[in-house]
């Protein structure tokens, strides 16, 4: 944990790349990791619908940036946004899934038959590499139903609600991990069908200094499928 | 956004120098910061790009980009005034293509300031392939000025869907795919439909 933070300190202060490009960047990975495994013609609901949880930090802003070009990529994304910074990135980030008309539910559905019934696919990007310490609410219950649906699940670089490091054996249970930049080591406990690497962007010298050892990406491709 | 076209008009094993060298000619405003990303995003790609960005603009964005070229050694050539380093023979021969991020389609005011004008004089006699970001810079953008010059046609790139262009132009993309439908439809821009989750789409190739 504390040397992913650091690379990203190092991004920011070192290399002067701001939150919003890299943001920007990882949400892209996201949905294209998304794309690549459950198309649109893949779901069995009748329109392309997918649930996109956002938590309170970065994690939700990438968690925004995905759905958004969830939705250029032809879906159609639904956001849950309960606690919203008042930061301009994030509410710029907010006015642009709104303009497009990606709606923002007013309540988390109660029951996970619900989110079965109305979503193909839910977009976990409540908790990221910070995470420490007890889970406040609303993010417990919705953690809780999320640990009763059928959907699969996409969990934004670490499932929502782990130990950074060690994991959670009861906890969430995603199908999808997108790690972005590297992976953490809460990777390790990962069991879901498919884990994907995202954020192509860091530096051949920062890779080096923190012997990240990350496989080649394909191509011009900004996902690479790790298992 | 960044702009991977590049290597779809130019991958890597086609290349005909052993090194994927590549210029990116920086002109002083928003295209100019555009190629400097590209230049990342190239370097990223496992190219390796020389930019030439001889009037830097005072925008902190953008200088915030100059920096990210250079903490991934991304060489910047030096911008002396009295010895122009665009020859073009050390043009055509260390480089495999030329990335032309100097004028976009806003900069009517901007040409024939220098350092431009040299710098595309220079660019008008190389004969390496040129990838112009969103209209090909020059005084007279509609007219086929590169192409009656006798330089190779000029590959190029729309952040937005294509401005209308004349001459003789091997490669069209457009790119910049983030325009919400509403934006799209207000301006009657109807742009073609990206495949899959690519960021740009060609539309013309050579046969």
């Amino acid at each position: 944990q504390d040397e992913a933070q650091a690379i990203d300190q190092e991004l920011f202060t070192e290399y002067k790349f701001s939150v919003d490009q890299l943001m920007e960047l990882a949400g892209l990975s996201c949905a294209t990791a998304i794309a690549k495994v459950y198309p649109p013609s893949s779901f069995t609901t009748s329109r392309p619908a997918v649930l996109v949880v956002c938590g309170p930090g970065n994690n939700g802003g990438d968690g925004l940036v995905c759905a958004r070009h969830l939705k250029m990529f032809g879906y159609e994304p639904t956001v849950y946004y309960p606690k919203r910074p008042s930061k301009p990135l994030f509410e710029g980030l907010t006015t642009q899934c709104q303009k497009m008309d990606i709606p923002f539910l007013p309540e988390f559905p109660a029951e996970p038959a619900l989110i079965d019934e109305l979503y193909g696919l839910v977009v976990d990007a409540i908790f990221g590499f910070s995470f420490k310490g007890a889970v406040r609410e609303p993010f417990g219950s919705i953690l809780s139903t999320l640990g009763h649906i059928t959907v699969p699940i996409a969990s934004i670089d670490i499932p929502s609600g782990w130990d950074v490091e060690k994991g959670k054996a009861d906890g969430l249970q995603p199908d999808m991990l997108i790690s972005l930049t590297a992976p953490k080591k809460a990777a390790l406990h990962f069991e879901g069908r498919f884990h994907f690497l995202g954020g192509r962007f860091v530096p051949p010298a920062l890779q080096e200094k923190y012997a990240l050892n990350l496989p080649p990406y394909p191509g011009t491709e900004c996902v690479l499928q790790l298992t | 956004c960044h702009v991977p076209v590049s290597p779809q008009a130019f991958p890597l094993p086609s290349l005909p120098r052993k090194q994927p060298t590549v210029l990116v000619v920086c002109g002083p405003a928003q295209n100019g910061a555009i190629g400097l990303v590209c230049a990342r995003h190239l370097r990223i790609f496992d190219y390796e790009p020389t930019i030439f960005y001889p009037k830097r603009s005072p925008d902190p964005l953008y200088q915030d980009f100059t920096t990210q070229c250079e903490k991934m050694d991304i060489p910047n050539l030096l911008p002396t005034l009295c010895v122009c380093p665009l020859k073009v023979q050390l043009i055509n021969d260390a480089y495999n293509a030329v990335v032309d991020a100097v004028l976009g389609a806003e900069a009517e005011a901007a040409e024939g300031r220098e350092p431009c004008a040299a710098i595309l004089s220079t660019l008008k006699l190389i004969r390496i392939p040129i990838v112009s970001l969103d209209v090909p810079s020059g005084p007279t953008p509609r007219s086929a000025s590169l192409g009656q010059d006798g330089t190779p046609p000029p590959p190029r790139l729309s952040p937005c869907p294509a401005q209308h262009h004349h001459g003789l132009i091997a490669w069209h993309f457009v790119a910049g795919r983030f325009l919400p439908y509403d934006v799209q439809k207000k301006f009657e821009l109807n742009p073609p439909e990206y495949p899959g989750t690519e960021c740009v789409v060609a539309l013309r190739a050579p046969r």
